[in-house]
């Protein structure tokens, strides 16, 4: 063998091993996210590094069955995480803090359970002051019980409200119906010379001014994705976790006074008047944002946006009232 | 001579069995919902029996992870999540019995997550019970002969 052919030989061998080996480095860098059932281990790494700035490359895989990745509270399209098959996903983060990353494929009981974090480095050009969220600027006690004494005959009808409502001094904006309760608002009209069930109507009418088109559609979407495997996709409380919830009896959550108070694990019905009349959209934002309430309810707070808490409030009370 | 002119008739009646083509019954089609549970790793129910013509409304309810439902033969599927049930509906066109398996990798034995749907009465069968009896009767007949 000459010296040219050696040459060539040589450099043929590390142009080949360049040209599939660089990229394969390259994407072997990224580290690979394994995704399990929540009682196998849920995420793994759960807790991932990142900076400001720099696009995050993530690749995952699931181990056993469908799982889904989205992280909250951040504008993006949750990306399906198939078993055998390898997901690669591009982040990038414009604000420093701890971001949780969640499954978006019910993958059992223990889904909600399925969530990790995303600490993201760096300094922010322009730091946000945390705003006041309405429930505990009002201070509202989430676990304390809040059944309404009076509950309608049939579904209160926001039109026939809508013609009634014309001569009366009731407050339509934004902060009054956050703040106050069905049953508060039909108890503010008993001054007035209207019926009980008159009465009922305002209130729906209310209801119904505070709600646009687009925010049932979304709640009704947030609302079947996140909440209707326990509460039911009529909001019954019927979901198809209910019995296992059910049959899970206490939860494994802890609450301040003790294992005591762990029984109540069924997931609450919403066609229930009496206790859906009797809370405020603000008490109903900060059990969606906090969860527990000695039950097996998720922490939402970490995941939805503010807005999409208020959807889904205001999809929630669509199972009460006739708009 | 005898012989072979029975032989031809049990040959023939056997092809009559086989190949005639049966009077189509008189059903008039009708729309069938089916509302099939889904878990790991069975459907209940996971036999469907249907007409030939008639309109299938599957509901699937899945109840613990995410799981689908294809139809062999159908081509079609759908899928759905906890909370999410999904609705398959077709006119069931092509008689016989089809597999219907789970198409999400819903676990370990999801390969076995499978169930059937039969369409229209179950021919070969009888037909095969048909020729069994023709053949039994043909021996005897033979032996008959023969002694």
């Amino acid at each position: 063998m000459n010296r040219s052919e050696l040459i060539s030989r040589f450099l043929i061998v590390t142009g080949i091993l360049l040209s599939v080996g660089a990229p394969l480095f390259l994407w072997a860098r990224t580290p690979l996210i394994h995704a399990r059932m929540a009682e196998d281990g849920g995420w793994n790494p759960d807790i991932i590094q990142a900076e400001v700035g720099k696009p995050l490359h993530l690749k995952i895989t699931s181990d056993d069955v469908v799982h889904g990745f989205a992280v909250g509270q951040m504008e993006m399209q949750s990306v399906d995480v198939l078993p055998g098959k390898v997901t690669d996903i591009t982040l990038n983060f414009d604000k420093p803090g701890i971001y949780t990353f969640f499954c978006t494929r019910w993958c059992g009981l223990n889904h909600w359970r399925m969530r990790g974090t995303i600490e993201v480095s760096g300094s922010s050009s322009d730091p946000e002051p945390a705003s006041s969220l309405l429930y505990v600027s009002l201070d509202l006690d989430l676990d304390a019980p809040h059944d309404a004494p009076v509950v309608p005959n049939g579904k209160p009808s926001a039109t026939n409200g809508q013609l009634l409502e014309t001569n009366l001094p009731i407050d339509l904006s934004a902060e009054y119906y956050r703040s106050h309760s069905p049953y508060q608002v039909f108890n503010e009209l008993s001054a007035t010379t209207l019926t009980e069930s008159q009465r009922w109507d305002v209130v729906a009418y209310l209801w119904q001014t505070n709600t646009t088109s687009t925010s049932l559609v979304n709640g009704n979407q947030l609302y079947a994705q996140n909440c209707a495997a326990c509460h039911g996709e009529n909001g019954a409380g019927d979901g198809v976790f209910a019995d296992d919830l059910a049959a899970a009896g206490e939860s494994s959550m802890q609450t301040m006074e003790g294992a005591m108070d762990m029984v109540m694990q069924s997931p609450v019905n919403f066609t229930d008047p009496r206790r859906m009349l009797g809370a405020s959209p603000a008490l109903l934002q900060g059990k969606i944002l906090r969860g527990g309430m000695g039950t097996g309810m998720p922490m939402w707070g970490s995941i939805f946006t503010e807005e999409q808490i208020w959807d889904l409030v205001a999809y929630i009370y669509s199972f009460q009232f006739e708009y | 001579m005898r012989f072979r002119i029975s032989l031809l008739l049990f040959v023939m009646a056997g092809l009559v069995v086989a190949f005639a083509p049966l009077p189509v019954p008189a059903i008039a089609p009708q729309e069938r919902t089916f509302q099939i549970d889904a878990h790991q790793f069975a459907y209940s129910p996971s036999e469907l029996k249907v007409n030939e013509g008639d309109t299938v409304i599957i509901q699937l309810v899945s109840s613990d992870v995410v799981h689908g439902i294809y139809v062999d033969g159908y081509d079609i599927s759908v899928e759905a999540d906890p909370g999410q049930s999904a609705i398959l509906t077709f006119v069931a066109d092509k008689p016989g019995s089809f597999r219907f398996r789970c198409n999400v990798t819903c676990g370990a034995m999801h390969p076995f997550m499978i169930g059937k749907l039969t369409v229209g009465p179950n021919n070969w069968l009888y037909r095969s019970i048909g020729l069994a009896a023709l053949a039994v009767l043909g021996v005897t007949v033979s032996r008959k002969q023969k002694v």
